[in-house]
């Protein structure tokens, strides 16, 4: 996936020096469609409030934030050794429903879980796997090779982290720069086992140069200041098991949502609908989205120094 | 399978038979070629006005007519030249090889035949169409290059999804439904530089012929159509040197006669220059990167005596971005065909051809032997074709051969290196072999009805080593998981798919201007272009038939009336036709389908029927110093997948209800001539989204109907323009130049209209702070948003 986007990159590029392609912001009318919940339940084993946010899909131009859906019953069963977790929502935040570790964390590696949730007389269900997740060893930066010949400074990151032997390990690697969590579709890092996708024979190793990058920010709007890093930005890394149907999930996201415009838009893929991991018991009943994963997570955090 | 094919050819054999009669029959036969330059001339027609009968000359420009003893005149017809009249005492078998000359120009307005002596097309060949490279040479121009792709465009039922997108779409087909030929050879990716630029050098073609429908049994592979590019053989008469500088290519051909009238060449070379231009202003170039595009074309032909003749052609095209020395990518197509023809008797005659292709493209990443990677993805064919074409009488031939195609599929030789540790991500190589038979007969009933029936067998095996995985049945939509595999050893066969693909057409001539035609064939593809993006790119990769991917299957019906309409002066041609086309097996994607370096790319497929049916009308004036075409088709193509767009029929991303062209060309006076075309076509299909929903602070675009191409993109038209500009034919003393130059000026896109190629829809890419509503856009591209002019220059010597 990444090696297609840089190679989209700089096809886009090339042809943008070629050619000028013509870019409009437009208003088309859209169908209209009833709003569906959204579940959006990501949870981990970090000393923390957990939150599964339930709330209602909004028309495609309504840039206002989420109707919360408030009155649900949210229920996390640890199938292995039967723990409840009820979620209860946060009379201040509507649609939030939380859980608070206070003296163990939530689950543990190796557990599988069932949500169970119960919106308007409608029940839904979905189910996840807490995986391993290996240490992160160390965060480094480095000056860009690469562009030194242009004449301007480029510092990159990469963390360091051994996948472990066994194939079939996902994880979401997410990083927080200077406080920002990264989200944008372009940073959304992924990995199976220590490789992009599955099949890749990569495993029981340090993952691969373009997930131990995929920390670095997109800066590549900024054409002031491109660089991902400089000195004194503080980075903190995190990988978070995910499943198989989580790493799909993610990958159709970055698909959906990383619409890079220009020439390449010649590669892009239809608009099509993300996976779901969350189903209604009554199949006739109403629609759902979002997902379900259950993570257990390593962090690491970095300061950015020059010796 | 064997025994079929050969009881078929027999009985078509005695069918002739019983046409030829006690009488003492004579064969005449013989090449046409031009007279200028000795080039084949394809598809002439040879009418003897005596029988109202006649023949056309095949790709080699090789003819035979077989006819009762008797004093004739045999007329030999090539739309643009002078026909030239030939009479025959005819007692005993002749050949007769003729040269013919080129009309001296359209300005004086030609006397054309009376109508009555004017061959009516003899073959029951529709659904068809020839170009010359003169015609697209005179047509307005992308950036002043002449290009072969973008002149079928302006052919009924051929489009295109939009500027940049390569290749092109017949009838409804996809991008990788049609089989382009280059001499004998398949070119699997007809573009350079994405699409905006065809691979064929316009200085080495001689012409293109498009088959949509009606396919001869001797084609076979693809569903939608067949583009054969011939090139030219070389000038036998005397050498030749032509050139040009256009904005994107700069061209240099060299053609000649190697032995007068016995063998000749031509060597054909194009290379972009615009990296060259920008070197000095940008780094990269500078520092070991690269942008260029380039392609050789070779061929020579040799004359051994009247019955042997071989030719031997060859292409070389890459394309280059490197954006280092070592980092970046680059694809191409590299082809050889070997091919000989010779003469068994008058009657029979026969070509054969070995040929190889090859497609790959190779990417690279990385800076130091620490950390790649390194990507290489190839097709590669040999093929040998056997054909044979026996022409009985001039009411009766019958044509046979077989093929057989060696084919290699490297999906992803991919490797890389991360922190001094090898990862190899390789698929595993596929190997297949395509055989095939097949034999047709064109049989003139009576003066009034001709038929063509044929039948074509194939055989598509996928052999060992390899491994093949099973896939459960699933939720349809959903990716499916492997259930089993199974280890193959060398040369072991996988999976085998036999099919008989029956060709039929005839033709009903109303009167001497008019006829009906109709046609029915099946056709087949076992191999698939993997590609789910709007535009087909040259990372697609092309997959073979597995025992989870069968093998796509077409039928076409079509029906058509044609007529010529000729006034004293002009010729008119008319047609409309109507196709319908029904296709099994069509592949589709799963959502969120990853479809590079992935061993399990089969359980991201899915499959499913189509339809495309559609009506095509076509106005040609032929002659005169104004000529020009209009040519519009009414269509729509559809899927019916199961698990996409509610299982219901959705329209594919290149349905296009209305498309309409016009095309036309003035000569203004002996040195000006004038061109101009108008497109007009409805907008593509796209899906949009209706909802929006935010999930671990992302926002996800959501189509509640869960459709697909459930919108129409606004339509699209562009007018073009063009004037050419000839060189003095006189020096200043007064003396002919010996070199003739001309300068092409052309606008594309006069009116500057910004037509779209897509709209997509984003979140706003500026990072929105916590607790901030995320907001979400829509774009509309255009990939021309301008008035593109350009000069080119050219000189032949």
């Amino acid at each position: 996936m990444q090696s297609k986007i840089s190679f989209l990159f700089f096809v886009s590029f090339v042809l943008a020096m070629v050619f000028s392609a013509c870019e409009t912001t437009i208003h088309p009318t859209l169908q209209s469609a009833a709003p569906v919940l959204v579940v959006d339940g990501w949870v981990n084993n970090k000393y923390q409030k957990q939150t599964i946010l339930l709330s209602l899909t909004q028309p495609y131009f309504d840039d206002a934030q989420p109707v919360g859906v408030s009155g649900a019953t949210v229920t996390v069963q640890d199938l292995t050794d039967n723990t409840l977790y009820s979620f209860i929502e946060n009379p201040s935040v509507p649609g939030s429903y939380e859980w608070t570790p206070t003296t163990s964390i939530f689950g543990a590696v190796g557990h599988d879980f069932n949500l169970t949730l119960m919106v308007n007389g409608e029940v839904f269900i979905a189910s996840s796997h807490m995986g391993r997740v290996p240490p992160i060893d160390s965060i480094t930066f480095a000056q860009d090779q690469n562009f030194r010949s242009s004449g301007k400074i480029r510092y990159t990151g990469q963390f360091w982290a051994k996948d472990p032997i066994g194939v079939g390990d996902t994880y979401w690697i997410k990083a927080t720069v200077n406080d920002t969590l990264l989200t944008l579709p372009t940073e959304i890092n992924t990995a199976y086992d220590a490789g992009l996708s599955a099949g890749g024979e990569a495993d029981g190793v340090v993952f691969l140069l373009p997930i131990r990058r995929g920390i670095n920010p997109d800066r590549s709007n900024r054409t002031n200041n491109p660089s991902p890093f400089w000195p004194g930005d503080s980075v903190y890394v995190e990988i978070n098991s995910i499943t198989h149907a989580a790493f799909n999930y993610l990958s159709e996201v970055v698909t959906q949502t990383n619409r890079p415009g220009g020439f390449g838009q010649l590669f892009a893929t239809p608009v099509a609908n993300v996976s779901t991991n969350i189903t209604n018991t009554n199949p006739k009943g109403s629609q759902v989205v979002g997902f379900f994963n259950v993570a257990a997570v390593s962090g690491r955090g970095q300061k950015f120094k020059l010796n | 399978m064997r025994h079929l094919i050969s009881a078929f050819v027999f009985l078509s054999l005695s069918f002739c038979s019983l046409y030829s009669l006690a009488q003492q029959k004579f064969t005449i036969n013989g090449y046409l070629k031009d007279a200028a330059n000795g080039e084949a001339m394809i598809g002439a027609t040879v009418y003897i006005k005596e029988l109202n009968s006649g023949t056309t000359t095949n790709e080699y420009g090789f003819y035979s007519i077989t006819i009762p003893a008797g004093n004739y005149v045999l007329q030999y017809n090539y739309i643009g030249y002078k026909a030239i009249l030939q009479e025959v005492a005819l007692d005993k078998n002749y050949r007769l090889d003729v040269e013919l000359n080129a009309e001296a120009t359209q300005l004086n307005e030609v006397e054309v035949v009376d109508e009555k002596d004017r061959p009516a097309a003899q073959n029951t060949s529709m659904s068809f169409n020839k170009m010359d490279v003169s015609t697209m040479k005179k047509l307005p121009t992308f950036m002043g290059e002449v290009d072969v792709i973008r002149s079928i465009l302006l052919l009924p039922g051929v489009s295109t999804v939009g500027e940049g997108a390569s290749g092109f779409n017949v009838r409804g087909g996809s991008v990788g439904q049609n089989l382009i030929y280059l001499d004998e050879a398949p070119v699997y990716n007809s573009s350079h530089l994405l699409g905006f630029f065809s691979v064929f050098n316009p200085d080495a073609v001689k012409d293109i012929t498009l088959y949509k429908g009606a396919v001869p049994a001797k084609y076979g592979g693809r569903l939608a159509s067949v583009l054969n590019v011939r090139m030219k053989e070389g000038n036998s008469k005397k050498t030749e040197v032509t050139g040009g500088i256009g904005t994107i290519f700069s061209r240099l051909a060299i053609e000649g006669p190697i032995l007068k009238n016995k063998a000749s060449y031509i060597i054909a070379a194009r290379r972009s220059y615009i990296d060259v231009l920008a070197r000095p202003f940008v780094s990269v170039l500078k520092n070991g990167g690269a942008l260029n595009f380039y392609d050789l074309t070779f061929k020579v032909n040799y004359n051994f005596n009247d019955k042997n003749k071989i030719y031997l052609s060859s292409y070389f095209g890459r394309d280059n971005f490197l954006f280092s020395a070592n980092q970046g990518f680059s694809w191409g197509n590299a082809t050889g065909t070997l091919r000989w023809n010779h003469l068994f008797n008058n009657k029979l005659f026969f070509n054969q051809a070995l040929v190889f292709s090859k497609y790959d493209y190779h990417l690279q990443f990385g800076n130091n032997s620490q950390n790649q990677f390194v990507w290489n993805s190839a097709i590669t064919n040999y093929i040998y074709r056997p054909d044979f074409s026996y022409f009985i009488n001039s009411n009766s031939e019958v044509n046979f051969g077989g093929e057989a195609i060696y084919y290699t599929f490297e999906p992803a030789n991919a490797s890389g290196t991360t922190n001094g540790v090898p990862v190899n991500v390789s698929l595993d190589k596929k190997y297949n072999l395509e055989t095939s038979l097949y034999a047709s007969h064109s049989l003139k009933v009576s003066p009034r009805f001709s038929i063509d029936y044929g039948l074509r067998y194939s055989n598509f095996t996928l052999y060992g080593p390899g491994t093949q995985y099973y896939y459960n049945d699933t939720v349809p939509g959903v990716r499916k998981s492997v259930v089993g595999q199974k280890t193959f050893s060398k040369g072991q066969p996988i999976q085998t798919y036999g099919n008989l693909q029956p060709r039929f057409s005839f033709k009903a001539q109303l009167n001497e201007l008019s006829s009906i035609k109709g046609s029915y064939n099946r056709m087949v593809q076992y191999l698939h272009l993997i590609s789910n993006t709007t535009a087909s790119n040259p990372l697609d990769v092309w997959t073979p038939s597995t025992p989870n991917i069968k093998p796509e299957l077409g039928d076409q019906v079509t029906m058509g009336y044609f007529r010529t309409l000729n006034t004293s002066k002009t010729q008119y041609e008319f047609s409309m036709e109507t196709y319908y086309r029904a296709t099994q097996n069509q592949i589709d994607y799963i959502n969120g389908a990853s479809l590079l370096i992935n061993r399990y790319l089969e359980g991201d497929l899915l499959s499913g029927k189509g339809r495309a049916y559609g009506l095509e009308f076509y106005a040609q004036k032929k002659t005169g110093r104004f000529n020009g075409w209009i040519s519009y088709t009414l269509g729509r193509t559809e899927l019916s997948v199961n698990g996409i767009n509610n299982n219901n029929w959705y329209p594919t991303r290149y349905n296009q209800t209305h498309n309409l062209k016009v095309v036309g060309f003035y000569e203004i006076n002996k040195r000006w001539s004038f061109s101009s075309n108008f497109i007009y076509t409805s907008g593509t299909p796209t899906t949009f989204p209706t909802s929006r929903y935010t999930e671990q602070g992302i926002l996800i675009p959501y189509n509640a109907n869960n459709s697909r191409n459930n919108v129409t993109l606004p339509s699209y038209n562009r007018l073009d323009i063009a004037f050419t500009f000839q060189g003095k034919e006189y020096n200043k003393a007064g003396r002919k130049r010996k070199n003739h130059d001309y300068w092409a000026f052309s606008i594309y896109n006069l009116y500057a209209r910004k037509n779209p190629f897509s709209i997509y829809f984003s979140q706003n890419d500026v990072q929105t702070l916590p607790g901030q509503p995320l907001v979400s856009q829509a774009t509309q591209l255009s990939i021309i948003g301008s008035i593109v002019p350009a000069v080119s220059y050219n000189l032949k010597f």
